[in-house]
């Protein structure tokens, strides 16, 4: 029963991007195509994955005093191994991807989970959490880039869909696109929560 | 005075592990990812030079990579060579491709770059490339009257037009010697 809860929280009622606000340079930055979003979302989640199953089986290990830094090497080397293979085998999604996969290293989400999350549960729960996680930031930033790719360039995905007559609103593929759409996003998900986090089961 | 030796030796084992591994995934996949650069750079050729059976590499003094792109009779068709320059946050590297007889350029793929996804990477899509196919070689390049920039990319789309006019003198001057 835990298992689930953990599994779903990232999903909607603890989603990083719009009910915590973490990772808001890649959420900001990069999702100014629907594919781009994708793309750094899968990318997220795989390193989140792994980082989060080694923190919790070396957690005993390392002393406290510098997990931090521990924890970040960890990461660094899952983003290093994930370029690598992509680079090596999959040449093609690692052209789109490749500008993206430095910035996971300083993404908060990660690091954000391991010291808060898998530092302190066992593998399961922690390879659990961060699926839910990496799911949950990829349909939140996969979201923005197809609201952003719409408006600004008349596409999802690289296909047309506004109609020859549409006049692309280019400021929403422009960084203060980001900050609109992300504002609105946020804005409708809190009205819709609203009445839950009021009335509240707090304190579990 | 021994806790800190232990943190440090704590976090260089963390560190050796991690360099153990990053380099034995690197030697694995090493020759791999040479092979794929060596078959982007032979596609690139192919595709800047349509119509050429086969390439040669042309060697010269100033360290240029340029290819001599050879038609089925083994006369040389076109030139195909590798232009280097700054972008907007890193080095873009193209292949560029000229036909010698029309003293025009054929277009240009791109090899390498880091520019902004969504913005400065769209130097990569067909409706900005196609503006530099069937321009003559001693064509200016200038951005805005010549070639239409990216939306938003002003800085990358002109390192592209700057970083053709200044190869495209270049090449000419190195190969023209050549021939």
């Amino acid at each position: 029963m835990r298992a689930w809860k953990e599994l779903i929280k990232g999903l909607w009622s603890e989603n990083p991007v719009f009910r915590m606000l973490m990772g808001m340079c890649p959420t900001l930055a990069v999702t100014n195509a629907a594919v781009n979003g994708l793309a750094m979302g899968l990318a997220t989640a795989f390193v989140l994955i792994c980082s989060n199953i080694i923190v919790s089986l070396v957690k005993r290990l390392i002393p406290e005093e510098i997990r931090i830094p521990g924890y970040i090497i960890i990461i660094a080397t899952f983003v290093t191994i994930a370029d690598l293979i992509l680079a090596a085998y999959f040449p093609d999604i690692q052209k789109v991807l490749g500008l993206f996969i430095p910035l996971i290293v300083v993404n908060c989400i990660i690091l954000g989970r391991a010291e808060g999350f898998a530092s302190k549960n066992n593998v399961l729960y922690s390879a659990l959490d961060a699926i839910g996680m990496g799911i949950g930031f990829t349909w939140a930033l996969t979201l923005l880039g197809i609201i952003r790719e719409i408006l600004g360039m008349g596409s999802i995905f690289g296909i047309p869909v506004m109609g020859a007559g549409f006049t692309e609103w280019v400021i929403f593929v422009l960084p203060p696109g980001a900050f609109i759409t992300l504002g609105i996003l946020l804005w409708i998900i809190n009205s819709i929560s609203k009445n839950k986090t009021v009335e509240g089961d707090c304190c579990h | 005075m021994g806790k800190s030796v232990k943190l440090i030796v704590a976090l260089a084992i963390i560190s050796l592990l991690s360099g153990g591994v990053l380099a034995s995934v690197y030697s694995f996949t090493s020759p791999k990812m040479e092979e794929v650069a060596l078959q982007n750079q032979q596609n690139s050729i192919f595709e800047v030079l349509p119509g050429i059976e086969s390439y040669r590499e042309f060697k010269n003094d100033e360290n240029m990579i340029i290819f001599e792109g050879l038609d089925s009779r083994g006369d040389i068709a076109g030139l195909a060579y590798v232009a280097e320059g700054a972008g907007f946050q890193g080095k873009i590297r193209l292949m560029v491709g000229l036909d010698l007889d029309s003293k025009k350029i054929n277009g240009y793929k791109v090899l390498e770059h880091q520019e902004t996804p969504g913005l400065g990477a769209r130097i990569d899509e067909e409706a900005f490339k196609q503006q530099f196919s069937e321009k003559s070689l001693t064509d200016s390049f200038k951005l805005k009257e010549d070639v239409t920039a990216v939306t938003g990319a002003t800085i990358s789309s002109k390192a592209i037009t700057d970083l053709m006019k200044k190869s495209v003198d270049e090449v000419i001057k190195i190969y023209g010697g050549g021939k």
